[in-house]
């Protein structure tokens, strides 16, 4: 495993959480979607966040590449606690140092694939540096169709610009949220590979949120969510282990 | 099932009433527009009307209330199509759970027509005090005082006329919408590159060859002709024509001219993103180069014919006459204008709110709300000076053929000041319009960005 990559200044982790309380709505109908959520995200590991529906999965992963702003707690990403930040200070921040990756790609419908994975560049304001651009879509397999627009791709093709997207500014962390809900078994199984070999080969820190025991497999780490707070986690997990948590996660926090 | 249909079409009505209120205000207006000139030419038909006075009546109904006629069926069905296809995915999303394809388009066409009929009704009414002022106005100077109002149901009639424009419109969009197999996922439009209808490449030929054929003949025949008005008859209308045909051809144009305009607007992600989208998406931002066009053409042909007319005329011609004939044509390019201004405004906020999960998308790949409004500020840039062009090009049509029969030659003697003025008008409604619009959209997606997150 890669756990340990050559740290930056800024710590061993890529993203550190703790405390996180995310409320929805007001009064008898509110929804405390996360409850004082603690997590450590070690630079270069992949890791899978798992959990039943309303546990929490993608309000956490909102509030931790700082789309969503947490009631209460810390969101600390690349040595940076977001802590308090404008949305205009957020976006800038969000754009050189996330990649996100999304269930149904997200590419822009009237940009080429090149066009798609530089997007982010021109939008930081920075110089498009083509070699690594095409380099990146050569990683993924589509350096021979970089011309294509989005409808002339498949959707694991699509899944493959936006992951060469998303790792363009060299993010500090890779969020993505459930990238393999629209795609068939085999195409899931290329795009979790290009995932793995992101942590293995260029030392990214992944986070992904799915639903799919095969998918969390390809992960070094699965954690759990129950209610809004991490209720266990699993090194190197196999898709039988993580089915098995999966069915007793009442085992982990006790019946309440 | 037909009740059926109309109960869900009703229920969908009342639930959101906003969405319509394009529609209806476009009926409106295009009913009280067509149908005061129609009530105009009925009066001809009074009882007591001399045989001059009627002919009179007749071509000012018939003629002048033509050239609006043109733009307020342009307007009603572009804005008809523009609120079904905002509907897109809700209709698929029907389909999904058993709408058949028929049952979808008779929702769409029902909700259309319910609108349409309330607001044409309306219209009506209005026509007919609209109709009145018309005669009013003409009375003493152009016909005899003795003239009096006998529109009767012309101004119903002209109601008629708008409802089935608006059936047919809102029959081809659900069409259109209906196409192709349901599918459990509904997925956003996303069609790049449409080819143009054969249809509508037949429709726009016939527009031009029609406008520049008149422009022909005013240079030929009419010049010639004893009576001061003929060329004003025949050319009066040609730059409308020109310009709706050059709108049917909006997504071509804008193709063009967006490849033409780019290294005018710089660099930097805005511009690339703003001219990329004009060129991949035209279709759809051709919905707004359209109107823009016709505008310009129309705001430009018209106000200089009457410029013309003005100067030509008044000195030579009954006196009277001829500044009743001035004074009508001004409430005529008033109305033309302002209809065509609406419909410009309509299609641009149509427009820009479907857009807004490309925002969020945009959003979510690290665009900040100022650059998502440079994006949209450099789009309607492209539209406007692109639409200005041609509008400008296409109110050449009337421009150059009646100052030729008027004995000014080929360029107006004077008032040259006009086609830069409406220019920078026409460019400026196209992007205060944009920005209302964006910002309202964009304040609206910048307190959830993750609502676009999946």
């Amino acid at each position: 495993m890669t756990h340990t990559h050559p740290t930056a200044a800024s710590g061993p982790h890529a993203l550190t959480v703790s405390g996180l309380v995310r409320t929805y709505g007001t009064g008898a109908g509110a929804v405390r979607a996360l409850d004082g959520l603690h997590l450590d995200v070690p630079r270069g590991s992949f890791t899978a966040v798992m959990g039943p529906s309303g546990s929490g999965k993608s309000t956490f992963l909102s509030c931790a590449a700082g789309l969503d702003v947490p009631d209460e707690g810390r969101v600390i990403l690349d040595g940076d606690d977001l802590t308090g930040w404008s949305e205009q200070r957020l976006a800038e921040f969000r754009r050189e140092h996330v990649g996100f990756v999304f269930q149904s790609f997200h590419l822009l419908p009237y940009l080429s694939a090149e066009q798609n994975v530089a997007l982010p560049l021109r939008l930081a304001g920075r110089r498009v540096d083509r070699t690594h651009v095409r380099d990146l879509l050569a990683r993924v397999g589509l350096g021979e169709r970089r011309d294509h627009l989005p409808t002339a791709l498949s959707g694991g093709q699509e899944q493959r610009v936006a992951i060469a997207r998303a790792l363009v500014t060299r993010p500090a962390v890779v969020v993505a949220d459930e990238p393999t809900g629209s795609l068939d078994t085999t195409t899931a199984h290329g795009v979790l590979e290009l995932l793995r070999s992101c942590c293995d080969d260029l030392g990214q820190t992944v986070v992904m949120v799915t639903h799919d025991p095969v998918a969390a497999s390809y992960a070094d780490e699965v954690v759990f969510l129950v209610d809004g707070r991490v209720a266990g986690r699993m090194h190197s997990p196999t898709a039988d282990a993580v089915a098995g948590q999966l069915a007793h996660l009442d085992d982990l926090v006790g019946v309440r | 099932m037909s009740a059926r249909t109309a109960g869900l079409a009703l229920r969908s009505l009342r639930y959101r009433p906003t969405a319509s209120a394009a529609t209806f205000l476009a009926v409106l207006l295009g009913t009280a527009l067509t149908g005061s000139f129609a009530a105009l030419a009925a009066t001809a038909g009074g009882t007591g009307v001399s045989a001059t006075d009627a002919e009179t009546l007749m071509i000012m109904g018939a003629v002048v209330g033509g050239w609006g006629t043109l733009i307020v069926l342009f307007s009603v069905a572009s804005t008809v199509g523009i609120t079904v296809r905002q509907r897109a995915v809700e209709i698929g999303l029907l389909r999904t759970v058993g709408a058949s394809p028929r049952q979808a388009r008779r929702l769409v066409r029902f909700e259309a027509l319910a609108v349409a009929l309330v607001a044409a009704i309306v219209g009506a009414g209005l026509a007919t005090i609209g109709g009145r002022a018309l005669l009013a106005l003409v009375r003493g100077g152009l016909v005899s005082e003795s003239v009096s109002y006998a529109g009767g149901f012309a101004p119903l009639a002209a109601a008629f006329g708008v409802v089935v424009v608006s059936g047919i419109a809102a029959t081809a969009a659900g069409r259109r919408a209906t196409q192709g197999p349901a599918r459990f996922v509904v997925a956003e439009a996303r069609s790049e590159t449409v080819r143009l209808g054969r249809w509508r490449r037949i429709a726009a030929a016939l527009l031009l060859a029609y406008g520049v054929g008149t422009a022909v003949v005013t240079i030929t025949v009419s010049a010639h002709s004893d009576d001061p008005y003929a060329p004003m008859q025949t050319s009066g209308a040609s730059a409308i024509l020109v310009g709706l045909g050059l709108a049917l051809l909006a997504p071509l144009l804008l193709r063009w001219g967006a490849m033409v305009t780019r290294p005018l607007l710089g660099r930097g992600a805005p511009a690339h993103l703003g001219s990329w989208n004009a060129r991949r998406r035209s279709h759809r931002l051709a919905g707004v180069l359209g109107p823009v066009i016709v505008l310009a053409a129309a705001a430009i042909g018209v106000l200089m014919l009457v410029g013309i007319d003005g100067r030509t005329l008044a000195a030579s011609y009954d006196p009277a006459g001829a500044r009743t004939v001035t004074l009508l044509n001004n409430v005529v390019v008033g109305m033309i204008v302002l209809f065509a201004a609406i419909m410009v405004v309509n299609a641009i906020v149509a427009g820009i709110s479907e857009r807004e999960p490309e925002f969020a998308r945009l959003r979510l790949a690290g665009a900040t709300p100022a650059q998502i409004r440079a994006t949209v500020r450099v789009e309607a840039t492209v539209v406007g000076v692109v639409g200005v062009v041609l509008g400008a090009l296409a109110s050449t049509a009337t421009v150059v053929p009646f100052a030729w029969a008027r004995g000014e030659g080929v360029l107006p003697d004077a008032q040259l000041w006009l086609p830069p003025a409406v220019a920078v008008a026409v460019l400026v409604l196209t992007l205060v319009s944009s920005r209302v619009a964006v910002d309202r959209v964009t304040h609206a997606s910048g307190r959830s960005v993750r609502a676009g997150a999946r």
